[in-house]
């Protein structure tokens, strides 16, 4: 029950929830519009014997993470699509190592320095693959103030339960937006903390990588008498480095195993007004907002629209995607980017006729463009 | 049985597992004690040897030097191990070997 | 007793995939013995590496190891040093990971002044990725992206840590083990940033193409650039261009050691003292 009642912003709720959660160290880099991230984490967090670092660049701040965490605490990093595009090869050590973190982009215009403080949701592509190479992403995409909360809450129980880096989409809308979110108290989100699974018997007989191959590393605090060795190269069930034929092989695929087996829990969606749909709209983060207000003027003229807005993008909810998209005729798409999730939707519904409505200008989508689209159907 | 465990009563012993001859600890003795030798089965076809024992000085430049953790000197206090002084014939043994590409020249003591 | 060097090392990975001679072997002997004199336990030391033949280095040691992505061993060891002020970590990286690529972190490693020990094997070279040009090459000398010779300018590694503020600087060569090991000791017990520079030979790469084809020319190289620090202080300006000074370059035991700053502020959040000000600093710009 979430009843704590808050008002604040996207961006603050984000920092409190990871404080929450337990998150103990933050690296940041000031960047448009997930700086105030890194202002209220940078006070909560010394508060309560934490460590908040403001480091010389993205990607300085993105090893910190990765450093903390191999060293045992629960870290995070907050950026935008810049950001991102820098920190992508240590996102990938943190994927080949199966390092915990949570990182939260908060989108803007894009690309490249784009529009800073106009909202986007142009890093979806770049979320579910920022770095080379083969990995599964965990993506969660934020859809109004409380789940910038809850959700980043989740996310950090999702990396300690997968080992690896666990994305949270806000946008420029939801991180500047300021209002009343219903959350759960800190009791709530500390009893709730799923920590990374420990390895307890002799240390000669710890394999960090010698796990199950549905299953992620075990992968101990440091300094606690289990000493191991962490590399980005592909490695044995010891975490030394290795180019066995085999070894290899199965790394790779126990990385993509141990999400794609397990997908039920990361599976997380809303179903709006979708019982009696005949048109489907498919939207996500701010969006999803606009639609919902949409969604309601349109039915008052009897027109029967629904949304479903997942709430983990990737992997996407490819189950229930299909099951909407064979049932309801008119599906339209609606993204403020040039169709980034669309893809996804095209692919798991094999229909090439679903609609789109994209906006790329920086500007929020209005319920009249929605309204406006959705009779032009 | 690990050869970077002391034996008894040595002053320096080698692990010629690990030997990769770079000669640098024949070069870095100065008591002559050590020689590269022909190996056919070892890297560069040549292995670390020692060819004078009862002249090391226990100074442990060679082991320090090494690389590859294949030479180990005893330690002075407390492996009850008497060291050589360094002697002139030992300096000119030491000289004739680093002079000839740090192998002890065949005819040497003959 | 005989050094044991057995408690420090993974026996199972050697011998060392490092060329015959090559000076890295030289200073993981001299890493662990160090850390013998220092007696630190096993469990409280990190050792974090880069990409090279130097990033290496931390598969071979039993301790916490991290084997990084380029030039970054500063930023993952400001990580775990910040996650953890009061265990032990030492940073190995080469001359392109640390001076090149990985430039800035180390000059804000060194600005922070954090009590990380940073260990930066300069073989002139690219050595793992065979023969490219390093920012520390000499001029003039063939590498295998400059194949008509060398125009890079060099600069002096040590200079830098000292300008951009680390309170702990020194250089030797795998020549000296003794001063060496000396130096890693000091550096150590050195409550601040360390920055140590280790000259090393990589006749295989640098040498070999450079009329340095033995392990031994190489070292005898690296002597004829050096000299003692005393007596290069006694030479004019233009002798010293052509030397690099060893021992220990900088040492201030008064500047204050970042996670102890930072300690300052847990404390003003935690309510237990007023706000930081500038009259808590000497330095007011």
């Amino acid at each position: 029950m979430n009843n704590r009642e808050m008002i604040s912003s996207g961006n603050q709720l984000a920092a409190i929830a990871a404080v929450d959660a337990g998150c103990r160290y933050f690296g940041g880099y000031p960047l448009t519009p997930s700086s105030e991230i890194m202002h209220t984490i940078s006070d909560l967090l010394p508060e309560v014997g934490g460590v908040s670092m403001q480091m010389e660049d993205e990607i300085a701040s993105i090893c910190s993470v990765i450093g903390a965490s191999m060293s045992g605490k629960r870290a995070m990093t907050a950026t935008s699509g810049p950001g991102l595009s820098l920190k992508a090869e240590n996102l990938g050590l943190a994927q080949m190592a199966e390092v915990p973190l949570v990182c939260i982009d908060v989108m803007r215009g894009g690309p490249s320095t784009g529009l800073p403080t106009r909202v986007a949701q142009g890093d979806v592509s770049q979320a579910k693959h920022p770095s080379h190479g083969d990995y599964k992403s965990i993506t969660i995409c934020a859809g109004n103030l409380a789940e910038c909360y809850t959700e980043v809450v989740r996310a950090f129980n999702l990396a300690d339960r997968f080992m690896q880096p666990v994305f949270v989409l806000l946008d420029e809308t939801l991180g500047h937006m300021h209002g009343k979110a219903m959350i759960p108290t800190q009791e709530q989100t500390q009893s709730e903390i799923k920590l990374r699974k420990q390895f307890e018997g002799d240390p000669k007989e710890y394999f960090p990588y010698g796990v199950a191959q549905d299953e992620p590393a075990i992968l101990n605090t440091m300094f606690k008498g289990y000493r191991y060795h962490f590399t980005g190269l592909h490695h044995d069930k010891h975490g030394f480095p290795t180019e066995e034929i085999n070894t290899c092989k199965l790394l790779i695929e126990r990385l993509f195993n141990k999400v794609e087996k397990h997908e039920d829990e990361l599976e997380s969606y809303e179903e709006y007004m979708l019982e009696d749909a005949q048109i489907l709209i498919i939207a996500y983060g701010s969006v999803s907002l606009a639609v919902k207000e949409a969604i309601r003027h349109l039915r008052k003229e009897n027109i029967k629209v629904g949304l479903f807005r997942p709430i983990t993008l990737w992997p996407s909810p490819a189950d229930k995607i299909k099951e909407y998209t064979q049932k309801i005729d008119k599906v339209l798409c609606i993204e403020l980017n040039m169709g980034q999730y669309f893809h996804e939707i095209q692919r798991v519904s094999s229909r090439l006729d679903i609609e789109g409505l994209f906006k790329v200008n920086g500007r929020p989508i209005s319920p009249d463009e929605i309204i406006e689209k959705v009779k032009g159907l | 049985m690990s050869l970077l465990k002391a034996p008894k009563n040595t002053p320096v012993w080698i692990d010629p597992t690990k030997c990769k001859a770079c000669d640098i600890c024949v070069s870095a003795c100065p008591a002559g004690v050590l020689s590269m030798r022909q190996e056919s089965t070892s890297t560069l076809g040549a292995i670390i040897d020692i060819v004078a024992l009862e002249s090391c000085i226990g100074c442990g430049e060679c082991e320090i030097h090494c690389p590859d953790f294949a030479i180990h000197v005893a330690d002075k206090k407390s492996d009850g191990v008497t060291f050589a002084k360094l002697t002139p014939e030992a300096e000119q043994r030491a000289k004739l070997i680093k002079d000839n590409n740090c192998r002890l020249p065949l005819n040497y003591g003959k | 007793m005989a050094f044991d060097y057995e408690k420090y090392l993974r026996l199972e990975k050697m011998p060392t995939l490092w060329c015959w001679g090559c000076g890295d072997g030289v200073i993981l002997k001299a890493v662990v013995r160090a850390i013998e004199q220092m007696g630190w336990n096993q469990d409280d030391v990190c050792v974090i590496s880069g990409i090279g033949c130097s990033g290496r280095f931390s598969s071979y040691v039993d301790f916490n190891t991290i084997h990084t992505t380029h030039g970054r061993t500063v930023a993952y060891a400001t990580g775990v040093k910040m996650a953890n002020p009061d265990k032990h970590v030492i940073c190995v990286a080469g001359d392109g990971d640390a001076l090149a690529i990985g430039g800035n972190h180390t000059i804000h490693g060194c600005r922070r002044n954090i009590d990380i020990n940073m260990i930066v094997i300069n073989n002139f070279i690219y050595g793992l990725t065979n023969s490219q040009t390093s920012p520390t090459t000499p001029q003039g000398m063939w590498t295998v992206s400059q194949k008509a010779g060398n125009i890079d300018p060099t600069f002096d590694a040590c200079k830098l840590a000292i300008a951009a503020g680390s309170s702990f600087v020194g250089r030797e060569a795998v020549t000296n083990p003794k001063k060496l090991e000396k130096l890693l000791v000091k550096g150590f017990s050195h409550k601040g940033f360390s920055f140590m520079e280790v000259l090393s030979n990589c006749h295989i790469n640098l040498g070999r193409k450079n009329k340095m084809l033995t392990a031994r020319e190489n070292l005898d190289w690296i002597d004829s650039i050096t000299m003692g620090k005393m007596k290069f202080d006694k030479l004019t300006e233009s002798e010293q261009t052509n030397y690099l000074p060893t021992g220990v370059l900088k040492e201030d035991s008064e500047a204050r050691e970042y996670c102890e700053m930072y300690k300052e502020i847990q404390a003003v959040h935690q309510g237990k003292r007023a706000t930081i000000t500038q009259n808590d600093f000497e330095k007011k710009i």
